[in-house]
């Protein structure tokens, strides 16, 4: 399947979790358009599944019976870049790989090239089996019709959410050595992803940008693309830094402490503070100040809780 | 052919593990190292394999610095014993991953191994015994044909069969002198007869490189027994007491020369002996006043 020895290994190396992954998803897909087709509501006046007119238009399709790129495939990315980095950390797979004669940046992108491939190929299976489904399965009396400019614009914004999602699971596990803290701290990001969303949205609704939806989701998939590359390159400039005697800490680049700390701060006074009060944004701060302290530092804190309790 | 280890330092937490590590190691050649419990030996291996990204200092083999000739790093083999990804693969799926990484990987060779040693080939890494895994583990090391190999602690908690197979592999492998092993260890016993060079680490610094064939040819352990039950001032100041026991003594003399033979022979002992020297006789006369040898004991 992989030419290259490095690719091989990796291969070798994920290729069950990423089956599990590949598994996983296409039941999900399989079971989403199953439940989708076997809810039909007959409301006497639309027997088509698909929308006609949003369909034809140049803008991502998610309607009610149907999405044109399943969501399930956007959780796979998510799962496979936290299972690329962190299970090599988890089951101490790097140190075969540090030793292997291969330089860090090849196996970095080693394994961004086979984990794209395989998801490439799970994007075409997957999306293939939703539209069989649809296809074979729409009701007698129904239609299902999809054209063009709708399918495209959902791949195409699908795979950058997708990229997107990747680089993230993929950057933190890369930084975080815990695997609790790790699912974590990108679940809460990821959630956290649709207040960001939301306050971007406003800032370039309003003046002076007076940008129209279809134009700030565009401005918002470019930066999100431009995002996941920053955390790409980021993560292989770290990669080659990565030493393991941190492997089990929270972070695993001590130096990265205060600046992800500040960038924590200030990232959750301002999702909860947005649009708000002066008082509200003094309390998010204070909040998420202490919070990140107590996360960050909580293990020397801890330490030194007990140290001061055993002289006392 | 040589591995050279040229200033390599190691910090943990602000505190220095290993710090400004030189030494050369050519093949043919067994050399232990040897430090207290915690003194940083397999600190020193994880940093010398890349699996801890050293401060300062670099490995090179044949001239070229592993960093910039990643390549180089296939010459050199080591299985960290304490974090390895072995556990959940099955033993027939281990050389896929070391065939790929070490070019002259002997698979037959491995299979043949794996069965003269009753391993089930079927068995998952972490279902074996330590002893078995400590076997699995050597046996990948030879395989590999790795020109340098490391083995950290391979006699730990093992029985004497186990030892004995494993320190006759090692010596068997390094006679062709293609092969170079870098063994350590807390106890000297394991080492003997094995090493011809021992590197002593103390307080993170490599403080001695003993060549254990120039120390015996110069060194002697001799049981006596005087006629006198003062201690002649000869021994006083040439030797190390071993062991006393009634009027029988055991002696080193590091640097036994003629005139110290004669000064012997001439107090007519009543029982004048040469016994086998150890490594650890030697350890003991050569480090008497090392608080790090001592600790060891």
């Amino acid at each position: 399947m992989f030419r290259n020895k490095m690719d091989q290994l990796i291969w070798q190396r994920h290729r069950r979790m990423l089956f599990a992954i590949a598994i996983l998803t296409l039941l999900g897909v399989v079971m989403v358009s199953l439940v989708a087709l076997n809810n039909i509501v007959d409301d006497r006046e639309t027997h088509n599944l698909v929308s006609a007119t949003l369909i034809n238009q140049w803008r991502p399709y998610n309607g009610g019976y149907f999405a044109a790129y399943s969501m399930w495939l956007i959780l796979a990315a998510w799962l496979s870049g936290l299972e690329m980095m962190h299970l090599d950390l988890s089951d101490n797979f790097n140190q075969f790989l540090f030793s292997s004669g291969f330089s860090r940046r090849h196996i970095y992108w080693s394994k961004i090239k086979v984990a794209f491939a395989v998801l490439l190929l799970l994007n075409v299976v997957a999306t293939g089996i939703e539209y069989l489904i649809y296809w074979v399965g729409t009701p007698h009396g129904y239609t299902w019709t999809i054209a063009w400019p709708g399918v495209l614009t959902s791949w195409l914004v699908g795979i950058i959410m997708s990229i997107g999602m990747f680089a993230i699971s993929w950057f933190a596990a890369e930084i975080i050595g815990q695997s609790g803290p790790l699912v974590v701290t990108i679940a809460g990001f990821t959630v956290s992803l649709s207040g960001l969303a939301g306050i971007g949205g406003t800032i370039l609704h309003g003046s002076p940008f007076s940008l129209s939806n279809d134009q700030v989701m565009w401005v918002g998939l470019i930066a999100w693309l431009v995002f996941a590359l920053a955390l790409f390159f980021w993560g292989a400039a770290l990669y080659q830094h990565l030493s393991l005697e941190h492997n089990g800490e929270y972070l695993l680049f001590p130096h990265l402490r205060v600046p992800v700390y500040i960038v924590f701060v200030i990232y959750v006074t301002l999702l909860f503070s947005w649009a708000s009060d002066g008082l509200s944004m003094v309390v998010a701060f204070v909040l998420s100040a202490l919070f990140g302290y107590g996360w960050l530092w909580r293990p020397r804190l801890g330490e030194k809780w007990h140290q001061w309790r055993e002289r006392n | 052919m040589t591995l050279q280890v040229t200033g390599l330092s190691k910090q943990i937490d602000g505190r220095p593990i290993i710090q400004d590590i030189n030494f050369g190691w050519a093949p043919g050649e067994i050399i232990g190292l040897v430090g207290r419990n915690g003194v940083g030996k397999t600190t020193l291996f994880r940093t010398l394999m890349n699996h801890y990204v050293a401060e300062a200092g670099h490995v090179s083999v044949d001239g070229d610095d592993i960093r910039q000739v990643p390549q180089r790093q296939q010459q050199l083999f080591f299985i960290d014993t304490q974090y390895n990804f072995l556990g959940t693969y099955r033993l027939w799926e281990l050389p896929r991953f070391f065939g790929t990484v070490y070019p002259q990987f002997d698979t037959q060779r491995f299979t043949a191994l794996i069965d003269q040693f009753k391993l089930n080939a079927n068995s998952q890494y972490r279902r074996l015994s330590k002893g078995m895994r400590a076997l699995v583990n050597l046996i990948l090391a030879l395989t590999s044909n790795a020109t340098y190999i490391i083995l950290d602690e391979p006699f730990d908690g093992l029985d004497v069969i186990v030892r004995e197979n494993i320190a006759t592999m090692v010596i068997d492998e390094v006679a062709d002198q293609k092969k170079g092993f870098l063994i350590s260890s807390h106890d000297l016993n394991e080492l003997d007869g094995l090493s011809d060079r021992v590197l002593l680490l103390k307080d993170s610094q490599l403080v001695r490189d003993y060549n254990l064939e120039e120390i015996r040819a110069k060194a002697k352990k001799i049981q006596l027994v005087l006629n006198d039950k003062v201690i002649p001032e000869v021994l006083k100041q040439n030797s190390q007491l071993i062991r006393v026991s009634g009027r029988v003594l055991v002696v080193v003399i590091t640097d036994y020369t003629t005139a110290i033979d004669q000064e012997l022979k001439a107090l007519k002992p009543v029982l004048f002996e040469e016994l086998p020297l150890t490594l650890e006789d030697l350890f003991r006369a050569n480090l008497a006043h090392d608080t790090g040898y001592q600790m060891m004991k």
